[in-house]
């Protein structure tokens, strides 16, 4: 039990800058709508995820409602909270990390999206809903591993609550809705088949990752591996002085992130670079304004410069692109860097 | 619901869109236009507009306290509950709401859309009663359903029912009973995930089909605009009310004005017109125009309507009911003068019809992205020793698939109702309905209850509300949509260029995926070339996004025939961990002349190789289609290879007999 309880420390894996990058900007603003990590087997990625949760700030939630519902903001609340503040209930507050919460793979729709509660069905003879998945993500993450995997029906009532942030059941006799606001994080190895692009979509960012080439760094890996097997409690604790270090940091950039301001010039970047690369719709270019001014926060920065811009598009349309035949998915980043450098006498003339 | 809609982003703050947004509003002012589709591209606000739609919807009179939104005004229309008080002497109460917007997820299953036993009162009391479905909640509001094209074959068939006749009729669980059930239809997808069936198609007034903006400083204005949300959105919202009540009224202005507006002969006729050159089926084009050019018209509060407004209804109501002309007058090498609006493309029951010229005209309609796809050279990774450049060739002659359409009963498990998953004792797939019949033990708890319910007064309960017995079981009906998985293996080598055999295959292949379409089927495109073979297209039913792959995809090089085949081969593994339930056909279509060696052996051994262990593997079902013409000095490499595979044998040749599609189902689809 003791060793289910600990998890590898964030900060001690190693390598994979872009990956953890992606993973800490998530946990400085939960609006960039999630992260999907491709990269062959064996790359951290699942350990990085599952970590993460040690990293994440505390929030405010009422204490026993199901969906962790936010005490301060009546609009998101589920019903049964609205009713019990009309009725004039004192509701229990309580703060709590964020929540990873794991979607299996092989996880049936009913527990995704939660049914009819069998025993009090079988018991009073009245219809009751029981939370799923989804209700316990509320405000979370939730993580899929292997998402490529997931069954087709149950990517479509994730797809369906992802959209709105709301799940709507009509099921097994069942009416009901509730809040499911979540960070969607999934993992998954490309050569195991693609993800339907209106997933891909559904992930704010996206990032590949590969085994590490470095030879020293490898076998870093190995012997730190090989010392958290052996005392987990005690690497743990080797750690936690970084862990802590990290954590004070992604607090201050969430500080940070309310003051940071984009110059129009930026905006227009943005704009230009969603346009000459082609990309689908504008979730696009909402994601590389999101990431780029997180970007800024986590440097300390107020004001969004172009290498936020630059690493929020690799991020932000990586999987975003339109694919050619015989091209790896991926963002051209030359030609980003293109469309950046060209910018400069453009932006002056427009604004 | 309380939370929904307030969070929900303004309709007037919605960027550009400008069709989407009218077709929305006409459908507000006048219900019986009936409903829209917005098909479109990821993040382009489908979702966004609609549900922002609820709230400037105008308000209507109602039965108050009535589960079906009962007209007190319409005596007929009432449910029979509010009739038996009519009856009675009672006056009904009144009271008047917004028109509802009722969601319908995808994970629905069937007795919540058409309504059920109520199992509380059926308990208690003894006796059955029904429970109204979203069918009910829908009566006289909006059924709206996201990623429209992914919902359940069968439940579409239960809405397209009631719709049809604007009455829900249930019969289930020993309960009879029968509502009105009138409700505007509004629907989303992204194309790329699918088409939708031609019958649901038509139930849509309208189509609209929108795309990401292209202008640099309207995207800069949208992002703002969503940061701004992001940020607050109650002061957002709040700054926004004075638009939205703006609107909201401008809406009741013209419902009210509507029965004013006239329509000149004239114009009646140029509807029609317009409808005839699109070779519309049915009436049902023309007289939805008739509708939407009115509305136009005193949406833009004029009384009488234009030519104006009959073009712009046109271009809303024609796009998903342009049909190619009748066989007839049809000649392939003549280019039909367009109908003044629609884009014809992407239209699935024209795709099933028509033949020759449509390929022709995919290509040009999409020609913007094309320019630069077109003289597409070589990736970086292609081999330098062999001089030929690639060519891209255009996507051959699609032959006719009317034929295979007798076989769609033979697709089983997929018509409504009989599908019963008998063979695989897997209990994945979406949970639809509940039989009677015991085969699988996926018990289905709520149809068990419901069946239970009603005797419980007399039955001997313990600890229990609910004692279930042996009769009472109902089992789950579950549906895949996955019928077969077509996995082609293309071979895209210099070889292919000659004689345009591969204009020949793109033409086939294209036939072969529309067919896979209507199937439902799942289908995954290797192409190899070069040094290498590649996963064109993941496992999808996305026929569009294979046919656009298919048109631009270069040949040239050498042929690496046994990592193509490889790869195919994994592509079918790797599913099976998804769904052990496929039942997969992989299709190689080469000459058989390979030249590259994958590990280091000789090519054409190697391809064997794995030709031999693909025979091994009697899941899955194999054919070659050999390109080699005949006449000339042939190798016979191909037909070695499908010996070798267990493969069924086919000569590119066949494939112009329109027969090949038929035999390879018969053949090796069971």
């Amino acid at each position: 039990m003791e060793h289910k309880n600990t998890t590898y420390p964030f900060t001690a894996i190693v390598g994979q800058e872009k990956m953890k990058n992606a993973l800490i900007l998530n946990a400085i603003n939960p609006k960039l709508g999630g992260v999907l990590i491709r990269g062959e087997k064996g790359t951290a990625k699942s350990t990085a995820v599952r970590s993460l949760a040690a990293l994440l700030p505390e929030i405010e939630v009422i204490a026993d409602c199901k969906f962790g519902c936010n005490p301060n903001e009546r609009a998101g609340m589920c019903q049964e909270c609205v009713n019990r503040l009309e009725h004039g209930e004192e509701l229990p507050v309580e703060k709590r990390r964020i929540r990873v919460v794991e979607l299996p793979v092989g996880s049936t729709e009913d527990r995704v999206v939660g049914t009819l509660d069998i025993e009090h069905a079988i018991k009073k003879g009245e219809k009751r809903f029981e939370p799923g998945v989804l209700a316990q993500a509320n405000r979370g993450i939730l993580y899929v591993d292997e998402v490529n995997l997931l069954d087709d029906h149950t990517v479509d009532v994730l797809l369906d609550s992802a959209a709105m942030g709301v799940n709507t059941v009509e099921r097994e006799g069942v009416s009901y809705s509730h809040p499911a606001e979540f960070i969607l994080i999934g993992t998954m190895n490309p050569e195991e088949g693609e993800l339907r692009p209106q997933l891909l979509d559904r992930f704010g960012l996206c990032v590949h990752i590969e085994g590490i080439a470095d030879l020293e760094q490898r076998v870093e890996v190995v012997k730190r591996r090989a010392s958290y097997d052996e005392d987990p409690a005690g690497f743990q604790k080797t750690w936690e002085e970084e862990e802590e270090k990290l954590r004070e940091a992604v607090i201050q950039a969430k500080e940070l992130l309310n003051k940071v301001t984009i110059s129009d010039d930026m905006l227009y970047l943005i704009a230009r670079i969603a346009i000459d690369m082609n990309v689908d719709g504008h979730r696009a270019d909402i994601m590389m304004m999101k990431a780029s001014k997180t970007l800024a926060a986590l440097n300390g920065r107020r004001e969004v410069l172009e290498e936020d811009v630059q690493s929020a598009a690799d991020m932000a349309l990586q999987h975003r692109m339109r694919r050619k035949p015989f091209q790896k998915p991926g963002v051209e980043e030359e030609k980003i860097a293109g469309i950046i450098s060209h910018n400069h006498p453009h932006s002056h003339e427009h604004y | 619901m309380d939370w929904t809609k307030r969070q929900i982003f303004p309709f007037s703050a919605i960027v550009g869109q400008e069709k989407m947004k009218l077709a929305l509003i006409l459908n507000a002012i006048c219900p019986s236009i009936g409903g829209v589709l917005i098909r479109g591209e990821k993040g382009t606000a489908k979702s966004t507009a609609v549900r922002a739609l609820a709230a400037l919807l105008p308000e209507i009179e109602v039965v108050s306290g009535c589960p079906f939104n009962c007209d007190p005004h319409e005596y007929e229309g009432l449910c029979p509950e509010c009739k038996a008080k009519v009856h009675k002497g009672a006056v009904l109460p009144t009271t008047t709401r917004k028109i509802g917007l009722i969601d319908l997820p995808l994970g629905v299953t069937e007795d919540r859309v058409v309504g059920s036993l109520d199992i509380e009162y059926a308990v208690k009391e003894g006796k059955r009663r029904l429970t109204h479905g979203l069918l009910a909640a829908a009566h006289r509001g909006i059924l709206y359903i996201d990623e429209v094209n992914l919902l359940n074959d069968h439940i579409v068939d239960v809405i397209l029912d009631a719709a049809g006749m604007g009455l829900n009729i249930i019969e289930r669980e020993g309960i009879s009973y029968a509502h009105r059930a009138e409700f505007i239809l509004i629907g989303t997808m992204n194309p790329e995930e699918g088409e939708l069936r031609p019958q649901l198609l038509d139930r849509f007034g309208m189509c609209i089909e929108i795309e990401g903006i292209q202008d640099s400083d309207e995207r800069i204005r949208l992002i703002k605009l969503r940061e701004c949300f992001d940020k607050n959105s109650t002061d957002f919202i709040r700054y926004y009310q004075k638009h939205e009540n703006n609107l909201s009224q401008e809406i009741m202005r013209a419902r009210k004005r509507l029965a004013g507006v006239k329509i000149s002969d004239e114009m009646v006729q140029l509807c029609s017109e317009l409808a005839l050159n699109a070779f519309v089926a049915g009436h049902r084009a023309d007289i939805i125009m008739r509708k939407t050019a009115l509305c136009i018209a005193c949406y833009e509060g004029r009384e009488e309507v234009t030519e104006k407004d009959v073009k712009e209804a046109a271009d809303l109501v024609l796009l998903h009911r342009v049909r190619m002309p009748p066989p007839p007058q049809h000649r392939p090498e003549e280019k039909e003068e367009e109908p003044p609006s629609p884009p014809e493309e992407k239209e699935p029951e024209k795709e099933e019809e028509e033949t020759e010229n449509q390929n022709q005209q995919k290509s040009e309609a999409r020609d913007e992205e094309e320019g630069d796809k077109k003289d597409k050279e070589e990736p970086e990774r292609g081999i330098s020793d062999i001089p030929m450049l690639d060519t891209v060739f255009p996507v051959g002659y699609a032959f006719k698939v009317r034929k295979i359409q007798t076989e769609r009963d033979r697709s089983l498990r997929k018509g409504s109702g009989r599908r019963s998953r008998t063979r695989t004792s897997s209990k994945a797939g979406r949970y639809i309905m509940s039989t009677m019949q015991r085969k699988t033990d996926d018990l289905a708890l709520d149809a068990t209850i419901r069946a239970a319910a009603p005797y419980q007064i007399h039955r001997r309960r313990k600890d229990v509300a609910i004692a279930i017995e042996e009769t009472d079981i109902r089992e789950k009906i579950r549906e895949k949509r996955i019928g077969n998985f077509i996995v082609f293996v293309l071979d895209a080598s210099g070889s292919m260029g000659a004689d345009k055999r591969m204009i020949e295959t793109k033409g086939a292949i294209l036939s072969l995926l529309l067919d896979a379409y209507q199937k439902r089927d799942k289908v995954a495109l290797v192409a190899f070339k070069g040094d290498r073979a590649e996963i064109l297209l993941p496992p999808t039913s996305s026929i569009e996004l294979a046919h656009k792959l298919l048109e631009e995809l270069p040949t040239g090089g050498k042929t690496p025939l046994c990592h193509g085949i490889t790869l195919g081969y994994q592509i079918i593994q790797s599913y099976f961990h998804k769904d052990p339930n496929i039942y997969p056909l992989l299709i190689l279509i080469s000459d058989g002349k390979a030249n590259v060696s994958q590990y280091g052996g000789k090519p054409m051994s190697e391809a064997m190789e794995i030709a031999d262990m693909i025979k091994d593997d009697p899941r899955v079902n194999t054919a070659v289609v050999d390109v080699e013409k005949s006449g000339m000095i042939s190798f016979g490499l191909a037909h070695q290879l499908s010996i070798r595979m267990g493969a069924g044998y086919f000569k590119i040749e066949d494939l112009k007999a329109d027969t090949l599609v038929n035999v390879l189902r018969e053949d090796l689809l069971k």
